[in-house]
């Protein structure tokens, strides 16, 4: 036999120790980053585990905010893909590598790392390469380009970026020769 | 009492998977060119000033064979490798955009110590646009490029025309 009220007397137990609990967890977290507990060395390893997570959080995030629709108003061909090329060589390759040379040293001393474009290529979508380079990341070395770019150059940009590691050979040789000059 | 027990460790475990699913989810905001509430930026600022702090604890600047040397040194590196992001004195930097903001330095200056800016300088700061200059730098132009940003929004007169001839005489002879 249950005594009548302990049903709803145990609920409401419940129900306070829950709110302690949150609370007591928020003075927690606050209380370890106020007394400097978290190590914010960008040089110290991080988890693999917290990587991937943030990773793909922000992949996720980028997915959900990117309007569905957005595409790129003209169609790749060669000289957009070349185009790109020297937009990339001129401003992104310091962090982010160049296609055919060693990954980038200063990208590595970055946490997160810029990811090595030219050597992993990447899994976003072109409308998502052209929000990221238009908008940055947050709490990322990823600062926004879009005042410094056109929307037609941030465009050529993301063709490029979306093909870096898969180039037909005229476009390679496109970028170089203009690279040359 | 075990109810109540029961309540607080269900907290402890829902909220940080809820935590961690809402941002796995894509509900996160990433655009580095719109400001976070400004609660989040001034928990993780006083975080990252208290973690530095503790990090940077045992450091001991060494006493300088020359201050006024080291100044001078410093604000050439400072000018060839720190301002473009963090601004020259008179000049903005360029990197308006990532987020956090790069802090405008001739401008504001600093409240780090040299050992706390030194350390910074060395390891970088995580989940941030200023990455780790330790393979860049050696120690001796770590320490100058402190004794420069100690009073880099007050330097004493003439320094800055003479950090500006070094360079110009500098660049001529590369």
């Amino acid at each position: 036999m249950v005594p009548p009220g302990l049903e709803e007397r145990s609920v409401k137990k419940f129900v306070v120790g829950f709110v302690t609990g949150s609370l007591v967890l928020a003075v927690c977290v606050l209380g370890y980053l106020r007394l400097g507990l978290a190590n914010v060395a960008a040089d110290a390893p991080a988890p693999e585990s917290e990587t991937r997570w943030m990773l793909s959080s922000v992949h996720a995030s980028i997915r959900h905010t990117v309007p569905a629709g957005l595409k790129d108003p003209l169609p790749v061909d060669d000289a957009r893909l070349i185009a790109g090329g020297k937009l990339y060589l001129n401003d992104c390759v310091g962090c982010h590598g160049a296609p055919g040379k060693p990954p980038s040293n200063f990208g590595a001393t970055f946490y997160p790392p810029a990811p090595q474009l030219a050597r992993d290529g990447t899994q976003y979508s072109e409308a998502e390469i052209y929000w990221v380079a238009k908008h940055g990341i947050r709490r990322t070395g990823m600062s926004a380009q879009g005042p410094y770019y056109s929307e037609e150059k941030l465009w050529l940009l993301a063709e490029f970026i979306h093909d870096i590691s898969n180039l037909p050979p005229q476009v390679r040789a496109g970028i170089e020769e203009k690279a040359g000059k | 009492m075990k109810t109540f027990l029961l309540g607080f460790f269900v907290a402890w475990f829902v909220l940080p998977t809820a935590v961690l699913a809402y941002f796995r989810v894509g509900f996160g905001d990433t655009q580095s060119d719109a400001n976070p509430p400004p609660w989040e930026t001034s928990v993780m600022q006083s975080a990252v000033h208290a973690s530095v702090r503790r990090s940077a604890a045992g450091i001991q600047a060494p006493p300088p064979e020359n201050i006024d040397e080291a100044m001078v040194a410093g604000g050439e590196l400072y000018l060839n490798g720190c301002a473009g992001c963090h601004g020259a004195p008179g000049k903005l930097g360029e990197d308006h955009s990532s987020y956090p903001r790069v802090p405008q330095l001739p401008q504001v200056g600093t409240q780090y110590s040299q050992a706390e800016m030194y350390w910074i300088i060395k390891h970088g700061i995580r989940n941030t646009a200023m990455s780790a200059y330790g393979p860049f730098y050696s120690d001796k132009e770590l320490w100058a490029l402190t004794s420069f940003l100690r009073q880099i929004d007050r330097l004493p007169p003439g320094v800055l025309e003479r950090i500006q001839a070094k360079k110009a005489a500098d660049g001529a002879t590369k």
